[in-house]
């Protein structure tokens, strides 16, 4: 996993400019894919930081993710996950490890959060981007075209 | 010190934290290509989008009546909020019809929703979601518009542009396929139609500069059966209505974003198309612009063109014509009836699509002139670069997508209408895959509107009478059995209107505005009207006097008291 952080100190911390870190901050890290074509990842909740890290996590494709969540923090969180299907839901106790099984479609990003009070807007929410391209026989029967 | 992890077990499905029960009786499975053919038959279900595959949107159901309607009250409210950030979040609008099948009901909502109620009671039997990307391109708003059954499955399109099929008794899904490239700004709203062994589907993204396609998928597997573009390539036919210098084909638009009607005894399909691209600026596609904006009909099994009809040639006021085509047969003549965006009514032999008459259906038309054959002249259109023209219809067009109905007992046709201009001021842009692609800054009129339930006399194509309204019309209307007509408006009111007169029988408000297409079901012998409600959409385009109106999103199930 990649640990590049955006740097945006004031912004991207509790009880700063802001009450809650602002959306779409923390690190970025890649799902890696296993023999059976399923993707592995794991997110973490650190302590006293109110975010999911990475806060940005990507599927280099469409399909099943598993997902490792642990709660480092010292306080209790839970997440609220897109899948197709239903939302999965877990919850997460303080210092507490789980998993969850996701299939999404792609490209795009999808956000997720914690429903917890305000924990959602206080920076617990992140996404999952799931890279790709939808397949060439959903295409367009057209030369390329150019893009932005 | 390290502690040990407590074990938090793994992610459980949302729905099980709820009374959701999880299954539904197998009362699909029964409903066969030769049960939805005869839809009509069986009063007391709604099996296919329209109530049948002719698009009268007529239930004969005639328990609620001209003189007991003022009794009607709700009988049920199904409600579904969200969670967390979803796409379109504020575009979401609940436009569905739903469907019926022996007191289980099936209708999709925003978001990727779809639900499984007790038609008697409103209860949630079983529920799927599919989760859509926050960024998926969304031409006009987090929408659906329906579901379509059969054997037990239920099919559906997802703003990814995917069709996919789900189990019917248990919400689960069986097959998906996608048939969009949402990079190239491609999304799916289209309620799907079985018809036969397939599954009918089209585009949507007519702001994106896509080439339009309706399709066909074996509804067992999933697999294409067929695809059809609704703008030629070079040499195929129509391509000499487009430049042949140029690349304006690649990106053409007409879009299959509404529901076809069928009759099966021509095998044809007729789907309407959307708006050329870009929007309105007609310059850099010199042409007709074929098949945008056409009534097309299409051969069911091959998807071949067989005929078509071209509304408005070379449009440049974004009049798509996807809007439905209702099939009647009139005086020994097999007959279509089109209400247009460009604000005329065309009345099409459905056999050749060639016009038997043609008449306004709005009070204001100034964008150009169309003779009884359906030949356009245009008067009023966005020309010079940077020069602002108003024009009557606006873009969202005398009538939306929203359905009309036609009545068999009064041989009269309802529609809602919408009484709104805009001005659009050209602005040439390049083309970039997955920007809009618009060539126009366009503002639709604030104030200065109005709208209407109005009936059409389809062998003369005069008004008989007209139920007005302050604000435009913008849901599809329902026609009864018992003389009435159902009509929503967008500032929540829910309202029965005598058939034969156009009287005000009944009104209830139902919190939010109406932008949907309602259908009527009996259980036990008692009649039901079902209406989804939750404003929302593309209302900056077609109401944007009703921007600030709240969404909501409901469906109200109304009967007369036990």
């Amino acid at each position: 996993m990649s640990d590049t952080a955006v740097d945006v100190s004031t912004l991207d911390k509790q009880n700063g400019v802001t009450l809650g870190r602002i959306l779409g901050r923390g690190t970025v890290g890649h799902a890696e894919e296993g023999p059976d074509g399923k993707m592995h990842g794991t997110i973490r909740i650190p302590e006293d930081e109110l975010v999911y890290e990475p806060g940005i996590l990507i599927m280099p494709h469409a399909g099943v993710l598993e997902l490792e969540l642990i709660n480092d923090d010292k306080n209790t969180h839970c997440a609220v996950l897109p899948s197709n299907g239903d939302y999965k839901f877990i919850w997460l106790v303080n210092h507490s490890k789980g998993k969850a099984t996701l299939e999404l479609d792609g490209p795009g990003y999808y956000w997720y959060g914690s429903r917890s009070g305000n924990d959602e807007g206080r920076g617990l929410t992140a996404a999952i981007v799931v890279s790709g391209d939808a397949p060439p026989e959903a295409r367009i029967d057209r030369p390329p075209q150019p893009r932005p | 010190m390290a502690t040990d992890y407590v074990d938090a077990g793994q992610a459980i499905d949302n729905s099980s934290l709820s009374g959701i029960v999880g299954s539904a009786p197998p009362v699909t499975d029964g409903v066969t290509y030769e049960r939805i053919l005869n839809a009509r038959s069986e009063p007391q279900n709604w099996l296919t989008y329209y109530g049948a595959y002719d698009g009268q949107r007529y239930s004969p159901l005639d328990q609620i009546t001209k003189e007991n309607v003022k009794q009607l009250t709700p009988a049920w409210v199904f409600q579904c909020g969200s969670v967390g950030l979803h796409s379109g979040k504020s575009t979401y609008s609940f436009e569905a019809s739903p469907l019926v099948v022996d007191g289980i009901m099936y209708v999709s909502g925003w978001d990727g929703w779809v639900w499984a109620l007790d038609a008697r009671t409103g209860n949630i039997l079983w529920q799927y979601r599919t989760a859509s990307a926050f960024d998926v391109s969304l031409c006009c708003g987090n929408v659906n518009r329906g579901v379509a059954v059969a054997e037990g499955k239920v099919f559906v399109t997802t703003l990814a542009a995917h069709v996919i099929a789900l189990d019917a008794e248990t919400g689960k899904k069986i097959w998906d396929t996608t048939y969009g490239d949402v990079r190239a700004g491609e999304s799916a709203t289209v309620a799907p139609l079985v018809v036969k062994d397939m599954v009918i589907v089209g585009s949507s993204g007519g702001e994106f500069g896509n080439r339009g396609h309706l399709e066909a998928f074996n509804r067992e597997t999933g697999e294409r059966v067929w695809r059809t573009y609704m703008v030629p390539k070079p040499g195929e036919p129509g391509s000499d209505t487009w430049p042949d210098d140029g690349e304006a084909w690649q990106r053409g638009g007409g879009n299959c974003w509404v529901t076809s009607t069928f009759d099966p005894e021509l095998n044809l399909l007729y789907v309407g198309t959307g708006n050329p691209c870009p929007d309105f600026d007609g310059d850099v596609r010199k042409g007709d612009n074929l098949h945008t904006d056409s009534g097309v009909a299409v051969d069911v099994d091959s998807g071949e063109i067989k005929a078509h009809f071209q509304y408005t040639p070379h449009d440049v006021w974004d009049y798509d014509s996807t809007m439905e085509h209702i099939l009647f047969d009139l005086d020994g003549q097999k007959l279509a009836a089109h209400f247009d965006k460009n604000g005329f009514l065309y009345i099409l032999d459905r056999t050749t699509m060639d016009p038997v008459r043609v008449a306004p259906f709005v009070d204001r038309i100034d964008w150009g002139e169309v003779d009884e054959k359906g030949n356009v002249t245009p008067k009023v259109f966005p020309d010079k670069e940077g020069d602002p023209v108003h024009f009557w219809p606006g873009p969202a067009g005398a009538k939306e997508w929203t359905h009309a109905c036609y009545n068999p007992n009064t041989e009269l046709l309802y529609a809602p209408v919408q009484d709104v201009g805009a001005t659009a001021t050209r602005r040439r842009r390049e083309f970039k895959e997955s920007i809009p692609y618009w060539g126009a800054g366009v503002g639709v009129d604030l104030d200065d509107m109005a709208g209407s339930i109005s009936a059409f006399d389809p062998r003369t194509g005069e008004e008989r009478w007209r139920w007005r309204n302050d604000i435009p019309m913008c849901a599809s209307v329902l026609t009864t059995g018992g003389g009435l007509v159902f009509a929503g408006e967008p500032t929540g009111e829910y309202n029965a209107l005598d058939a034969s007169t156009g009287d005000h029988l009944w009104q209830f408000q139902c919190g939010s505005g109406h932008h949907s297409s309602p259908c009527s079901y009996s259980i036990d012998g008692r009649q039901y009207i079902a209406v989804p409600t939750g404003w929302g959409a593309w209302t900056e385009g077609f109401l944007p006097g009703m921007l600030g109106a709240g969404q909501g999103s409901a469906l109200f199930a109304f009967a007369l008291p036990e």
